[in-house]
């Protein structure tokens, strides 16, 4: 089956390979975090493909960002209920 | 016949003797000997201009034997049919001269290389080699052998008569007095006025001491410049030289760029039939000393009057050319050595020049303070790698750390025996007890081996240097981050944390390693996946990484202080470290590192605070009553172009221009002296003859260096210079910190 275009998951598995020479150089801690934020960025990849973006890495990255943002909102939720816990 | 047994003190081309020795011989005595020497150089190029040339040649006054012949260029894939020209050693120099400024197209080998080499090619001579000589009573040599090697450790010293001449103070200070002279254990003190008893007593001290070696002060700047013309004018003449049909040979101050910065090389003045070192003006003297240049010399095969005053870049370079001079004496023949190299890079694409053209791997480490800490580093590292990967110009390239198929090229022939020295050394210095008179000797050879190997890896990549190939060179600092990533991979594999990486040096931390044997096994692995020898340089018992001035949030990454578990120090990229820093200031943070060196548990280093306050407190109250020697006091930059092409003369710049004023020329390279004033003019440079009022003294701008040095001492254990300055002036008690909590080393997930 000819492609002209590689398909979403390609590129990403070819963006995130293209970083391989950075993540070796890294501390391991610094490595698994690493790890961490390309997987998320992968929960979002039907979206990057209907996006067809000329330049696929700059979805991954918004994709990255938007799941770190989801995480403080969750995180800063978390806090207020703690803090209204402690003060009632 | 005579059969002498010696050592080789120099040895010179010279118009009457052909190849003038000097031996000192057993049995006391100083000989000049001469031998024969015939030297060949060879011309390659295009057919009919090679014709001319040899035409030319042959009908030249000069005596020269003609002949083809086939030898290697290591940067040409086959053999070179060239024209060899033979001649007396003495004839070699106007030979060349004349042909190359004829027939300036042609390729030149082998032209210009120092006479010492060639010797030391055909006999394996060195200087100070032990030798045998078998001579005419004329001095004309028959048979010469050499009894050691300079790869001896133990070599038996020459019994060198050394004589030392200063004068009594910095003549680019103020005009010296009186030379100081000593020998053996007298002492001399000879006044420079009025100059023809000055002239008679020292001509008393040459011819009754008669010595090897003439060890100075400011001699090549002045001294002895100073004393040929007095002698010169008096009519009284003085035998500095031994040879005493020879001129004392002057050579030029110059300065050069070289690795980012300008430097500045004095007038030299060269004896003929003695040594003259001028410590004033010997590279890294400071290292190494008269040990270290002797031994420089012998492992180089330079003369030692050159060893002393050559950068180490020049003695590597001379190392190379005899390795490639005495391959005329294995079956693959002689290797030609190029006059000037035209050699290219060859092309590289965009993405070759991003991944090759980089320098060694450096970290940034975590900052802050870690106990218990392993620095492990590769020996010798990029010369090791020269020699375990077989890079070499004429080599392929490796792939990878691995070693090479090919037979070894001429950087690892010429660098595996100094590699060697230099590792037996080490172990020799490791296994010697602290009080042991030849530690001395040892540390010197270990220090001049040490700068000879550093450069032997930039004169691989600098496009000038005989045997340089910028490809080879790129290999190498690419198989030390290859190694450096492996030993972090080896350490992470292993549970340590990676705290920081610099080059050749990797600093792991782990919660249950602190003594050595815990570190061992990580060393043991290390080798093994890199296949180059690494060493525990030592166990840190805590140490500190530096942010960068600017930003405390920016780690740089050689600013770190730390003590290790035999109490030693190390201290890098401090103030106390840097040249320019007036030496009080140094001393003071060298102090306060002391201070808190002598504390073993890191958690107790908070505790020394109001002791480092007070010690600041006494120092300060020393600036402000004028006990601070000015010497002390002095800051000293180097400038970096001429006085004039300044467009906002920095301090050194105007410091310089006050030196011009009263005559006394800088050229950029040269370090400035200076102190610091308040008003106008903001700084005095300190060789302008008269002394500043002390009381113009800028001690506020002192006090601001001292507080911004301390407290790059005091901002790991959480006092900036702020806090530091409202404690030491009072205004705010000196509060006792929380024990300072070692870094988390790396972040647990």
């Amino acid at each position: 089956m000819g492609r002209t275009m590689p398909s979403i998951t390609q590129a990403f598995i070819e963006e995130q390979e293209a970083f391989g020479r950075f993540r070796r150089a890294l501390r391991r801690s610094d490595q698994l975090a690493l790890d961490d934020l390309f997987a998320s960025a992968r929960q979002h990849l039907a979206a990057a493909a209907y996006a067809s973006h000329a330049l696929p890495m700059e979805t991954f990255l918004l994709s990255m960002l938007l799941e770190q943002h989801k995480q403080v909102l969750h995180l800063r939720a978390q806090l207020e209920a703690l803090h209204k816990e402690r003060d009632a | 016949m005579l059969e002498v047994a010696g050592w080789l003190l120099d040895l010179y081309d010279d118009p009457q003797d052909e190849v003038a020795l000097w031996l000192l011989a057993e049995d006391g005595r100083r000989l000049r000997l001469r031998q024969s020497l015939a030297l060949t150089f060879y011309i390659a190029g295009e057919e009919r201009m090679l014709r001319a040339a040899q035409d030319y040649l042959r009908k030249l006054p000069l005596p020269s034997e003609l002949f083809r012949t086939r030898r290697r260029d290591l940067f040409l894939p086959e053999p070179l049919d060239v024209l060899a020209v033979r001649s007396r050693a003495s004839d070699q120099a106007a030979l060349f001269r004349q042909v190359a400024s004829r027939y300036p197209d042609l390729t030149y080998y082998d032209c210009d290389l120092p006479l010492s080499l060639h010797h030391a090619a055909r006999h394996d001579t060195f200087p100070l080699a032990r030798v045998r000589v078998r001579c005419a009573e004329d001095g004309e040599i028959f048979e010469l052998q050499t009894l050691d090697s300079p790869w001896e450790i133990d070599a038996e010293p020459a019994p060198l008569r050394v004589l030392q001449l200063e004068p009594d103070c910095d003549p680019s200070h103020a005009p010296p007095r009186a030379l100081l002279a000593r020998f053996e254990r007298c002492s001399y003190r000879l006044p420079l006025d009025p100059p023809r008893p000055l002239l008679i007593n020292l001509r008393a001290l040459l011819v009754r001491h008669d010595p090897d070696l003439l060890l100075t002060a400011w001699g090549d700047t002045w001294l002895l410049p100073m004393l040929l013309e007095l002698s010169e004018q008096h009519g009284l003449p003085l035998p500095l030289n031994r040879h005493e049909e020879r001129e004392v040979g002057l050579r030029e101050e110059r300065s050069y760029f070289s690795y980012g910065q300008i430097v500045f090389r004095g007038q030299q003045v060269h004896l003929f039939g003695r040594l003259h070192i001028d410590h004033r003006n010997a590279m890294l003297w400071d290292d190494y000393g008269v040990d270290g240049v002797l031994e420089a010399a012998r492992v180089t095969g330079l003369p030692v009057q050159v060893a002393a005053r050559n950068s180490p870049g020049g003695g590597i370079s001379a190392m190379q050319i005899r390795t490639a001079l005495q391959a005329e004496r294995t079956p693959a023949g002689g290797i030609l050595v190029p006059w000037h190299k035209q050699q290219v890079e060859r092309g590289k694409t965009a993405l070759d020049l991003l991944r090759t053209d980089q320098g060694g791997m450096i970290y940034q480490p975590i900052v802050g303070l870690h106990r218990d800490v392993g620095e492990l580093d590769f020996i010798s590292m990029y010369p090791s790698i020269m020699v375990h990967c077989n890079i070499s110009p004429e080599t392929r390239l490796p792939q990878g750390l691995g070693p090479s198929p090919e037979p070894p090229g001429l950087i690892p022939q010429t660098l595996a025996p100094l590699l060697e020295k230099r590792v037996a050394i080490k172990r020799r210095l490791a296994e010697l007890p602290a009080w042991h008179p030849r530690r001395k000797h040892y540390k010197a050879f270990a220090s001049a081996h040490k700068w000879l190997l550093v450069t032997c890896f930039g004169y691989l990549g600098y496009k000038n240097a005989r045997f340089g190939r910028i490809e080879a060179h790129e290999a190498v600092t690419g198989c030390g981050r290859e190694a450096l990533l492996r030993a972090k991979e080896a350490a992470e594999d292993a549970g340590f944390c990676v705290l920081h990486m610099y080059v050749d040096g990797i600093w792991v931390v782990r919660p249950d390693a602190k003594r050595p044997e815990d570190f061992q096994p990580l060393v043991e692995e290390i080798t093994r996946r890199t296949g180059l020898p690494l060493a525990l340089d030592g166990i840190y018992r805590w140490v500190v990484f530096l942010p960068s001035r600017l930003d405390s949030r920016v780690p740089v990454p050689n600013r770190y202080f730390g003590v290790f578990q035999d109490g030693s120090l190390k201290v890098r990229g401090l103030e106390t470290r840097r040249r320019d820093t007036p030496a009080w200031i140094g001393a003071v943070q060298m102090e306060m590192i002391e201070m808190l060196a002598r504390v073993e548990d890191a958690e107790r280093l908070p505790d020394q605070m109001p002791a480092l306050v007070e010690l600041l407190r006494a120092r300060l109250a020393e600036l402000r009553a004028g006990r601070v020697p000015l010497e002390d006091l002095l800051v000293a930059q180097r400038l970096t172009r001429e006085p004039g092409e300044y467009s906002v003369p920095s301090p050194a710049a105007r410091a310089a221009a006050q030196l011009a004023a009263v005559g006394k020329h800088t050229r950029p390279g040269q370090r400035v002296r200076f102190l610091l004033l308040r008003g106008q003019p903001d700084v005095h440079a300190w060789d302008l003859p008269e002394l500043p009022n002390p009381e113009r003294l800028d001690l506020s701008r002192y006090r601001e260096l001292l507080m911004r040095a301390a407290s790059s001492v005091t901002q790991p254990l959480g006092v900036d210079q702020a806090i530091l300055e409202a404690w030491v002036e009072g205004a705010v008690p000196v509060a006792l910190l929380e024990p300072a909590g070692a870094n988390p080393p790396c972040m647990p997930r």
